[in-house]
């Protein structure tokens, strides 16, 4: 069987390469980008799309204006393309069927390797990053477009997010603070004119196009609740524009304290029956928010998975073709459910019964009607479970935990499976299964190793053309060093001998070891930051403990605190000793030790840490950062963590003499 | 009998069509991502498709997942999933599989900008965690930086001389 599919695979293969060598000399359409033509090189017109390899050049400059990847290796099935926003095109040579964002379409023509490169339907891969194809007379306009509005809500709190396939250009007008006007030049739509969501702090959603075919214009209207206020959020990518509404009431709503809410028809069963669901929609409460703004195509159920999670938690993967809003409440009697709207099932409706961590039953149904059919899976739990939301490519993954919560947030809204997944904001993050894994497994260390040495050797992370982080005029080279040069001091004091991986702003990069990493083919690219000199300067010294000082940063700005990172068993208790010793000091958040791979700890022979002090990305850090006697007080936090581990050098040198 | 030939035919045709898709649809991996915080790992499911199954090569389905399954993780969750993330334009060149070891060769975007040890931790575990998930065979990666090997990343913490596994984090 299998030899039979390779076979009437490479029959396929075959058959399209004759249909493209045969139609080589036939030029391509003119295509129009952006104010020039795209000039394809390695490019054929076949059955309506156009068949572009992935060295064209033409491709590679509609790539690199979108700022898109192309991931493809030669005997591998797939390419990735990965759009700015991170969304992925999966395309399988041979195929026609391929994924944009998780969502399954058909390609006219399937994509097919040519040598060291691969061959892809362009028209269907713009449409995926959301250029559309417009044919005129004369030539074929790829049209950039709006390809996506998401809309969430959580208590009184709407979150409207556009997105596109370039970077956004917008003119904002603010009527009113209930009512806002965002036009994108540029750019076309081919979202539904207009949407509706009462009962939100958004009214409706307006969206218009005009301009002509090159240079069109879009703009999105957005009324909010009576007294709603809106403000713009940096939404962390070029592609996208983020509003928030605020209704009115919406901050009391989300404080009150949980009320239930009207049980319609529901009766609850006997002490001792078992837990049930009403049988059909119509005994349901009715939902709290309205919720869709922007009604897609109907989307269908076509698989659920109930499976075991981390923690005794249960998973229900629910598998959507197409895009879908969603709803979900939470009843006071331990029930919980979500609806698919304009959703339908594929098969009968199910009852299971896992008797699985904290779960009871879950039934799967459809309901609405026949106009407005809805998918809605009920939970009965044994608590108020924490119960998280999260997009997977292909539909939601529903997560009970065995933990409850006290949550107040009763219901929420979501969309999911399509082009733009977006989990529900009224549910916290998706439960995390691995933890850290805790202690190193590398045999052969020896613990705490105590070699009598009075010499402490202390790295200032990076230097010279090295500058570390740099955020809000900070440098991580400059900081580092001002600390250790303080902690020299304070370690002097205490009767150490110390010595500094460097003193100034270098760079400390041996000849000898950058010639050694070279024959080792480990070289960094422009030779910097060779972090096993500083390694050196340590185990050459045969030094009794080794200190990295960094400054950390992170994409996100709610990082902060201080970290000690260790990697050698030995490591661990002297990485506690200086994190216990700093935060109160510091008095920066406690973000504990971890153990990690980082280069300078796992090279040393010696109990060694690095100490990430603070961040550089984090206002409240940065400000700290700043501050002199901040530095003073690290510095003083890790002397004391020396002494609280190591005691004194000459007390060491006592009993190593013993 | 012509016509109960055809009918077998038919069914057998369907059967094996069926099954095919069948296949293809319950196919789905795990790719995990940071959260904000920079160390718990977030599983989530993506489908291995399309059309997965339909050739029975083993090793290129092998080889092919490990690579799809790579560029998934670096590309990272769907948009508006708050996440640490590979710094833009990171992409997969290639991944070569040998044995129980995944090499990895990332594009020098990875090392665009010099960044804490939070972000190259989490990023990294998560890649490690979603290569070395049980059904791949893979227990250890290697990483390349745009074809050569590394120390470390330019102005970088980790340590890539060595490959990685999940006991590394
Ligand atoms: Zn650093």
């Amino acid at each position: 069987m299998n030899r039979f599919r390779v076979r009437v695979f490479s029959l396929i293969a075959l058959f399209f390469a004759c249909a493209v060598g045969a139609r080589a000399q036939d030029a391509p359409p003119n295509v129009w980008f952006q104010g020039t033509r795209l000039i394809f090189d390695h490019a054929v017109a076949s059955q309506g799309e156009l068949m572009v390899s992935t060295r064209d050049a033409g491709m590679r400059r509609f790539l690199d204006r979108l700022a898109a990847t192309v991931s493809y290796q030669p005997q591998q099935r797939y390419v990735v393309i990965t759009a700015a926003d991170r969304r992925t095109v999966v395309f399988t040579l041979g195929d026609q069927s391929y994924t944009a964002g998780g969502v399954r379409a058909q390609a006219p023509v399937a994509p097919l390797a040519d040598g060291d490169d691969a061959v892809l339907p362009f028209y269907a891969l713009a449409r995926a990053l959301y250029v559309e194809p417009v044919a005129t007379p004369s030539e074929i306009v790829l049209q950039p477009r709006i390809g996506a509005l998401d809309v969430r809500t959580e208590g009184g709190r709407t979150t409207v997010t556009v997105r596109a396939a370039m970077p956004l250009v917008t003119t904002t007008n603010a009527e009113s603070s209930e009512r806002v006007q965002l036009s994108f030049a540029g750019l076309g739509s081919s979202l539904a004119p207009a949407g509706r969501a009462p009962g939100t702090a958004v009214d409706s959603i307006g969206v218009a196009v005009a301009g002509s075919t090159k240079v069109p214009i879009t703009t999105i209207t957005i009324q909010g609740a009576r007294g709603a206020t809106h403000r713009v959020l940096a939404s962390g990518s070029p592609d996208a524009y983020t509003v928030v509404f605020e209704s009115a009431r919406g901050s009391v709503a989300v404080n009150a304290p949980p009320t239930p809410p009207p049980l319609a028809g529901w009766t609850p069963p006997p002490a001792g029956a078992a837990p049930g669901y009403p049988q059909t929609a119509t005994t349901q409460p009715a939902p709290a928010t309205a919720a869709p703004l922007i009604v897609a195509g109907r989307a269908t159920v076509t698989g659920l998975a109930i499976e075991p999670a981390a923690d005794d938690a249960l998973a229900v993967r629910v598998t959507l073709s197409g895009a879908a809003s969603y709803a979900w409440h939470r009843l006071n009697d331990n029930r919980w459910y979500v609806d698919f709207q304009n959703t339908t099932l594929t098969g009968p409706g199910r009852d299971e019964h896992p008797s699985f961590g904290a779960v009871q039953s879950v039934r799967v149904r459809q309901t609405g009607s026949s106009d407005a059919p809805a998918v809605r899976i009920a939970f009965s739990t044994t608590g108020q479970q924490r119960i998280d939301l999260a997009p997977s490519e292909s539909g939601l993954v529903i997560t009970v935990s065995t933990a409850t919560t006290t949550d107040v947030a009763r219901t929420g809204t979501g969309r999911t499976g399509g082009a733009a997944v977006v989990a529900s904001a009224a549910s916290p993050d998706p439960n995390a299964s691995p933890s850290d894994t805790g202690g190193g497994t590398s045999p052969g260390w020896k613990f705490g190793a105590n070699n009598g040495s009075k010499i402490i050797v202390l790295d200032p992370g990076h230097g010279g053309a090295d500058p570390g982080t740099q955020h809000y005029g900070l440098v991580e080279k400059v900081l580092t060093l001002d600390i250790a040069q303080r902690l020299k001091t304070l370690l002097v004091a205490q009767g150490w001998t110390v010595r500094m991986t460097r003193e100034t702003d270098v760079d400390p990069v041996s000849a000898e070891n950058i010639a050694k990493m070279r024959a080792d083919g480990k070289a960094n690219p422009d030779d910097r930051a060779y972090l096993q000199t500083r390694c050196d300067v340590a185990n050459n010294a045969g030094a009794r403990l080794f200190i990295s000082i960094h400054v950390n940063s992170a994409p996100i700005e709610s990082a902060r605190g201080t970290t000690v990172y260790w990697y050698k068993p030995q490591d661990a208790p002297f990485a506690q000793a200086i994190e216990k010793n700093v935060i109160p000091l510091a008095g920066t958040q406690d973000d504990g030790t971890r153990h990690e791979n980082f280069y300078v700890v796992r090279h040393t022979s010696m109990p060694a840490v690095l100490i990430e002090t603070a961040f550089a990305t984090n206002p409240g850090d940065v400000a700290l950062l700043r501050q002199p006697s901040f530095l003073q007080n690290v510095a003083q936090g890790i002397a004391n963590g020396v002494k609280a581990y190591a005691g004194s050098p000459s007390a060491n040198a006592l009993s190593q003499q013993q | 009998m012509l016509i109960v030939l055809f009918a077998v035919a038919v069914a057998a045709a369907w059967w094996f069509t069926t099954r095919a898709k069948q296949s293809a649809i319950g196919d789905t991996i795990t790719v995990y991502y940071a959260k904000a915080d920079g160390t718990t790992l977030v599983p989530w499911q993506v489908s291995l498709n399309p059309a997965r199954g339909e050739r029975g090569d083993a090793a290129l389905d092998r080889r092919s997942t490990i690579f799809y399954a790579a560029t998934q993780c670096v590309a990272g969750p769907p948009p508006g999933t708050q996440a640490v993330r590979f710094p833009a334009g990171t992409h997969v060149l290639a991944v070569d599989v040998q044995g129980s070891t995944a090499d990895v060769d990332i594009s020098k975007d990875v090392a665009s900008s010099a960044e804490g040890g939070f972000a190259e931790s989490a990023e990294f575990k998560a890649l490690v965690w979603t290569l070395t998930q049980p059904k791949f065979g893979i227990d250890s990666v290697k990483v390349k930086i745009a074809g050569a090997r590394v120390a470390t990343l330019p102005g970088g913490h980790l340590g890539l001389d060595e490959p990685l596994s999940r006991s590394s984090f």
